[in-house]
């Protein structure tokens, strides 16, 4: 067998011999087993609501009567969003984005019914998946086993009599952190077999291969980021003069990568790159489109010129002369311009937040955390970007629904005005099927990799330094 | 066989060690003795290559450790002042593992004569080492010593701390080891059991080498009076 493996096996039966290791492993096993049944029973609830509310509202607005069409625009409808397979593993930030939006004609409303907003104690204090105890929790067990690796070695004495029988400094150090990766790995393996057999079974069989790929590269870089946490605390444990020193370091790395760099580049991210508050944000949208004009306004400049020359090109005196409805029309135009100014709006503040994301992910080459939540989101489908790609998927339903009842309203309302006595004006309830029904389609897995480019460089970046820090380690490294 | 050419350590300004010239044959033992700071232990860990000399060379087996830090250790056994080993391992586990990661794989029977061989006691070896004493666990150092086949051994303090009669039992194995042809190179404070286990004594102080003497050609007493003069 080769040293290595021995150096391995030995650490690993002695760490697993120390029952406050097996303490903290049942802790984490627990954590998990929580954080599987919630995630997973979350996950049933939402989708079954989200699929009983979407075909109920499907019923509803096909059941609609004869109507006018801009009543039905108003009726409006609802967009869903439904979880992503891979959010049981990572919830991301997916409690705190909301599930519906309520879609109507010159209206962009925001996405209602978030988790966070309902949720009761556990949320407020940060909520526990599978995910986070494997980035947070897994390191700091390892710290917790890896610290002595060396340093203990170091301070009974044991070290020179191991490097006396031929073995390298950089075998030794490969050893251990073999041994500790064996342990991770027999921590971090059974958590992706539970979670592949959820997967796995949450999908009813309709496996796709875009799914497939997101939860192989979960594996990978889950696997790459607990190995890189076994390097770091067995470097640091052989830099290490006794293991006390060894576990103060350990612990203030592990505070520094998993809470104080994270928050404070996100917190100077934000100050660097400030978003617009929610009301500024929509103020600014109202002003703009007011700007453009205000379809409302008989005396706008914007729609009497457009009127005079719908009037001029039809050579009538009069909109009620026109040979479609004018209203319509109108509002065919005032939706065109409100959306185009929306999305300006949105897609400038995506890119004020894309500048923010941006500066922490550059982090990532800092911190291996920040790299690995920011991918593990983007897999798991729950990140940020995920949410605004559904938000964006909405407004264009929205868009397409509010221009096709305007579109039925200039094909198919007369210009005329009933009389007091004649029946409204409606179209046959058979024109509502002309609108489909609004399914969110998850983007493809190759959306993670142009987004989250940094993140993937970062590990592969943090794979290359601990590697060279190893090479150097191993032959700067002192017994004394 | 161990040779020290001119070797000298310095740390800053510190004289660790100065110009040491020394010639170990096989089945010698050569005894430093000296104060606390002598220079003894610098001696031993520049012969096991953990630290590098200012100048001069260490040559064990005529192989310069500086030029061949991991090729020497085929050729070289050591014995600390404390053997702790692994104390939730037993007396037969620490040696397996340390004579594997040695390259070699031997029997349980060949390993439990190494350790009786060393003079453990045989209803020991299956106890974890956290209950031995330290005279046990020196007696696992030497099994993994002599394990090696190595034919060089450093001791550093290898007595302090022993019992007498686990001290005598410590000078019979050295001796035995020295006669099957291994050279010895060993630190001590002790200089009764210098004088009656090594051929060759050498007295340290402040890094020099001050006096080197044949262990016959004194009584313990004269030798005794020779070291608090010198040092």
């Amino acid at each position: 067998m080769p040293p290595q493996l021995l150096i391995a096996r030995n650490f690993r039966s002695n760490a697993l011999k120390n029952t406050a290791v097996y303490l903290l492993i049942l802790f984490i096993g627990i954590l998990i087993t929580y954080a599987v049944i919630t995630s997973w029973s979350g996950f049933v609830k939402q989708n079954e609501t989200t699929a009983h509310h979407q075909a109920e509202t499907r019923h509803d607005w096909l059941d609609n009567p004869d109507k006018h069409p801009h009543r039905m625009a108003h009726y409006g409808n609802f967009a869903f969003r439904p979880k992503a397979p891979l959010s049981i593993f990572d919830s991301g930030m997916e409690s705190f984005f909301g599930n519906t939006i309520f879609l109507e004609a010159h209206k962009q409303n925001s996405v209602n019914f978030s988790e966070a907003g309902f949720s009761t104690g556990m949320l407020r204090f940060g909520e526990i998946s599978v995910a986070m105890v494997l980035q947070i929790l897994l390191p700091l067990l390892l710290f917790f086993i890896g610290f002595t690796s060396i340093a203990a070695e170091r301070e009974n004495g044991t070290l020179k009599i191991i490097l006396t029988q031929g073995i390298s400094w950089k075998q030794l150090i490969t050893g251990k952190i073999i041994g500790l990766a064996q342990i991770a790995m027999g921590v971090f393996i059974p958590v992706m077999l539970v979670t592949f057999v959820l997967w796995f079974f949450l999908q009813d069989g309709h496996i796709t291969s875009d799914e497939t790929v997101r939860l192989l590269l979960v594996f990978l870089s889950y696997g790459i980021y607990l190995l890189l946490f076994c390097v770091i605390a067995v470097l640091v444990s052989a830099a290490s003069r006794t293991s006390k020193s060894a576990l103060v370091s350990l612990i203030g790395l592990w505070l520094m990568l998993t809470i104080v760099l994270p928050r404070a580049s996100q917190a100077l991210g934000s100050y660097l790159y400030p978003a617009p508050v929610k009301v500024t944000f929509l103020a600014n949208i109202e002003k703009d489109v007011l700007k453009e004009g205000d379809s409302h306004n008989p005396d706008d400049i914007h729609y009497k010129a457009l009127k005079d020359s719908l009037l001029t090109t039809y050579g009538v005196d009069s909109t009620s002369q026109l040979p479609f409805n004018y209203s319509g029309f109108v509002m065919a135009e005032g939706e065109k311009i409100s959306a185009r100014i929306y999305n300006s709006h949105f897609d400038k503040l995506l890119r004020v937040y894309d500048d923010q994301n941006s500066f922490l992910k550059a982090t990532a080459f800092l911190d291996p955390f920040v790299a690995i939540k920011n991918l593990s989101m983007s897999l798991a489908g729950t990140d940020y970007r995920t949410y605004t790609d559904f938000q964006k998927q909405a407004e264009a339903y929205r868009y397409a629904m509010a221009q096709k009842m305007n579109e039925l309203q200039i094909k198919y309302i007369s210009n005329k005005k009933p009389g007091p006595n004649e029946k409204p004006v409606v179209i046959d309830q058979k024109h509502w099927e002309e609108v489909p029904e609004f399914e969110y389609v998850q983007p493809m897995v190759n959306t993670v990799f142009e987004h989250e480019t940094t993140s993937f460089f970062a590990l592969l970046f943090w794979i290359g330094l601990l590697y060279f820090m190893i090479e150097i380690l191993s032959k700067k490294l002192k017994v004394n | 066989m161990l040779e020290a050419r001119s070797l000298t350590k310095k740390y800053g300004s510190h004289l660790a060690l100065d110009n040491l010239n020394l010639i170990i044959k096989p089945g010698e033992i050569f005894a430093l003795l000296g104060q606390n700071g002598a220079g003894k232990t610098t001696t031993i860990n520049l012969f096991l290559g953990f630290i590098e000399p200012t100048s001069g060379s260490a040559l064990i087996n005529g192989i310069a450790v500086e030029e061949h830090p991991q090729e020497i250790k085929k050729h070289l056994a050591y014995i600390p002042e404390t053997v702790t080993l692994y104390p939730n391992l037993t007396g037969l586990e620490n040696l397996q593992y340390f004579s594997s990661l040695a390259g070699f794989n031997y029997s349980k029977q060949q390993l439990s004569d190494l350790l009786a061989h060393a003079g453990l006691q045989s209803q020991s070896f299956d106890q974890k080492l956290a209950g031995y004493s330290k005279g046990m666990r020196q007696k696992v150092g030497i099994a993994i010593a002599v394990a090696k086949k190595a034919k060089v051994l450093l001791l550093d303090e290898p007595t302090s701390g022993l019992d007498p009669k686990a001290s005598n039992e410590f000078s019979e194995i050295i001796r035995s080891l020295a006669a099957e042809g291994t050279a010895i190179l060993m630190a001590t404070h002790d200089i009764f059991r210098a004088r009656e286990v090594a051929t060759s004594i050498g007295i340290m102080r402040q890094g020099n080498l001050v006096s080197t003497i044949s262990a016959q050609d004194l009584s313990a007493n004269e030798l005794e009076q020779l070291y608090l003069q010198t040092v």
